[in-house]
């Protein structure tokens, strides 16, 4: 009884001995974020399987994830991730106002924003693609150039539309779901996006589906406001631990369904392909 | 990051043509706001049945329910039972909608404040209702409705705005786009502050000379 008595602490003190052990392959949490006691992470809530709402309504997906992965490390609990809605339009602003210190979502690396905040390493790729009504005249990306295509503002689309085809009928909204529907009412023909977003919205409506023609191929990766060198540091140790503990095919699992998982598995894990 | 004037000057074409749009959209909302009060406020006050309850419902309809929502309902619900406005027409329909209502009641009160032995001289001589309306009651109304009116049409400018968020390219929408892409958000919003302050001083201006001119008869 004696033994058991001081065994048990004893292991229990082992026990929490080793989650900081493990914890020092990252380098150390600056102050300024320490300080907080909480990651104040800015995510994507209509963009599954990245970043969306649960059928709880709570947050989900692979970036909220990444997102209470880092909090888990950085402060022992994934329920000290501090999560914030961002939209495409706002989530630089949002992050510039200090009103989240990181960005995990669905941000992929241009020169423009490179200006304006830091990029950690990437930590997937992604490409764009069309959504058409499954009876559309569009079979490549050049078929658009006289019709209207809907799109987000500020995203990856919305650029390279304005560089590569100026003068294009574009309508920007500011909603995937805003976007979906104007495609469905022929508002436009062509809904522009990530493919990886419209990967899921072409296999749940059979009446849509893709061009399948990637171009605007980017990496995506987490942003933070300039001049922050040691956070920087410290995200890109906690995505490379994410991807040497292969987190990435535990989370895509979670959250993607059987018929476009291999899609998401290769985003994170092969190199980037070449495009337009 | 300072005020960057050259950034801006690159981009004044695309901001003037939004301006356009603005300016476009409201001049025909406001004079088609001002027509539905004119005639809303006429069915109000002389009580025809149904059509004065079905004003009246209007305006309570539109006064109590939030103008985002009442044009994203014009904008992705009226399709849905087979209204499909274009995008210009959708922004024009759904101010006009709101702008509406509020003029409506800015007319009813100039009418209101015209005096009854105003009208009942009008009946005993033989007017009819609608001329009464149409030679005494709705020019009184609308010079003593002016200001309101004014400040209705002012507030129509301003929601023109909202129109940004069912994707068409005013002023704001314009703004908004190049902030999401090149994140010059100070310069932007100056540029749209100084753009709509322009436009409704330049708006009050006129109205207020067009109120000097109704007031002339009155003037010593």
């Amino acid at each position: 009884m004696t033994l058991f008595r001081r065994v048990v602490p004893t292991l229990l003190l082992a026990m929490s001995l080793a989650g900081p052990a493990l914890a020092q392959q990252l380098p150390p949490l600056p102050e300024t974020v320490r300080s907080q006691g909480v990651l104040r992470a800015g995510v994507r809530c209509d963009q599954p399987p990245y970043g969306f709402r649960g059928p709880d309504g709570g947050f989900a997906g692979v970036e909220v994830d990444m997102a209470r992965q880092m909090a888990a490390w950085a402060f022992g609990s994934a329920d000290k991730a501090e999560l914030a809605c961002v939209t495409a339009e706002n989530r630089i602003p949002q992050l510039q106002a200090r009103r989240v210190d990181l960005l995990i979502a669905t941000l992929g690396v241009t020169p423009d924003r490179a200006r304006v905040i830091d990029f950690s390493d990437p930590y997937r790729w992604g490409g764009s693609d069309m959504l058409v009504k499954r009876d559309s005249p569009i079979q490549k990306l050049d078929d658009v150039r006289n019709r209207t295509v809907i799109m987000l503002r500020g995203t990856t689309q919305a650029s390279w539309f304005d560089e590569n085809m100026p003068g294009l009928n574009a309508l920007r909204l500011n909603t995937a779901s805003d976007a979906l529907q104007a495609l469905l009412q022929g508002r436009g023909e062509a809904y522009a996006h990530d493919a990886a977003t419209l990967v899921v919205i072409a296999t749940r409506d059979p009446s849509l589906r893709l061009v399948g023609k990637p171009f605007a191929v980017s990496d995506a990766a987490v942003g933070v406001r300039k001049g922050e060198p040691e956070w920087l540091a410290w995200i890109n140790a906690a995505l490379a631990r994410m991807k040497a503990e292969n987190l990435y095919m535990l989370w895509v699992e979670r959250w993607v369904p059987n018929e476009t998982r291999p899609f998401y598995i290769s985003a994170f894990n092969d190199p980037r392909p070449k495009a337009r | 990051m300072e005020f960057d004037v050259p950034y801006l000057i690159r981009h004044l074409p695309a901001l003037g043509r939004g301006l356009a749009l603005t300016i476009q959209v409201s001049a025909l909302a406001i004079v088609l706001s001002v027509f539905v009060g004119l005639v809303g406020a006429s069915l109000r006050v002389m009580r025809f049945p149904v059509l004065s309850q079905a004003a009246a419902a209007y305006v309570e309809f539109i006064r109590n329910t939030p103008l985002l929502v009442q044009l994203f309902f014009v904008f992705f619900g009226l399709p849905t039972v087979g209204l499909t406005l274009s995008l210009f027409w959708s922004g024009v329909f759904a101010l006009t909608l709101w702008a509406g209502a509020f003029q409506i009641e800015n007319v009813r009160g100039g009418l209101a404040s015209v005096s009854p032995g105003l009208n009942e001289a009008a009946r005993a001589l033989g007017l009819s209702k609608g001329q009464y309306l149409r030679f005494v009651g709705l020019p009184l109304a609308v010079r003593v409705g002016l200001p309101s009116i004014l400040n209705t049409s002012v507030s129509l400018i301003k929601n023109s705005a909202y129109l940004s968020a069912i994707g068409l390219q005013e002023l704001t929408g314009v703004a908004f786009d190049r902030i999401a892409i090149d994140f010059r958000a100070f310069e932007m919003l100056s540029v749209l502050l100084a753009g709509y302050l322009s436009v409704v001083l330049t708006l009050s201006a006129a109205v207020r000379a067009f109120e000097y001119r109704l007031q002339a008869p009155f003037r010593r």
